[in-house]
């Protein structure tokens, strides 16, 4: 998967770094800014993008769940269940 | 409506079902809603895995529980995570051996979302009684599964067999 911070809209807030679950994100002091570390940890959770106030965190190819009731495969496989 | 339709309608109804299930049973039974919704995931587990493979391996025993969630048509996708400074995917720790595990695709969290209810309440536990009674029930020793982060596109969690 692919993660970038787009650096003009980061604000500083640390939000993404304290929320990431695998210390992803790292804060440079110096520049004030969120930085992708360890891009390979990722568990992709979407945690860090759902919460940037500015939008900043944008991610690519990474495994995006399946909505279920609309999904044709599982609403097949409930059948049973319905 | 056309057949697939009518399916669509009633999983989304079942789904909000659960959702308010979910958001209910904790007003009204209070703080042991989750110990009871666990217990209930639990047994549940148990039973679905009486039938399965014994084994005292834990990776083999998380590929035995994957089966056992095919084989009941239960959408619950899971894989196991190593973070970079982890040297294996199975840790010892004083309490016994420890895995991280991501879920993915799981019902109970879009049942959640879909009306704006939070997670890590008493149908997170459920699934978690399910997953810990069905590697109870393979490996034979007392597991238990914890939630580390609870994601918009997927879960952390530590599954830990006690020694």
């Amino acid at each position: 998967m692919r993660m970038e911070i787009h650096e003009q809209a980061c604000r500083g807030c640390r939000m993404c770094v304290e929320i990431c679950p695998t210390k992803v994100l790292t804060f440079d002091e110096e520049a004030c800014l969120a930085k992708v570390g360890k891009v390979e940890d990722c568990i992709a959770c979407l945690s860090c993008t759902y919460l940037c106030p500015s939008g900043a965190i944008h991610q690519e190819d990474y495994p995006r769940v399946k909505n279920f009731y609309r999904d044709l495969e599982f609403c097949g496989r409930m059948e049973k269940f319905l | 409506m056309d057949t697939l339709t009518e399916e669509r309608a009633t999983l989304q109804e079942t789904m909000s079902f659960l959702g308010a299930i979910s958001s209910g049973i904790e007003d009204a039974v209070g703080e042991s809603a989750g110990s009871i919704t666990y217990v209930a995931g639990k047994d549940l587990g148990k039973r679905f895995a009486q039938q399965a493979k014994r084994t005292d391996d834990l990776e083999e025993a998380l590929a035995v529980v994957r089966a056992v969630l095919a084989e009941n048509q239960c959408l619950w996708q899971f894989e196991t995570f190593q973070p970079s400074d982890r040297e294996s995917l199975v840790r010892s720790t004083e309490e016994g051996e420890e895995i991280l595990l991501v879920f993915r695709d799981c019902m109970i969290r879009q049942a959640l979302f879909l009306y704006g209810h939070h997670q890590k309440g008493s149908l997170c536990n459920m699934m978690f009684g399910f997953f810990a009674g069905a590697v109870e029930t393979i490996m034979g020793r007392k597991s238990s599964l914890e939630v580390l982060h609870a994601g918009e596109n997927a879960c952390l969690k530590r599954l830990l067999i006690h020694r």
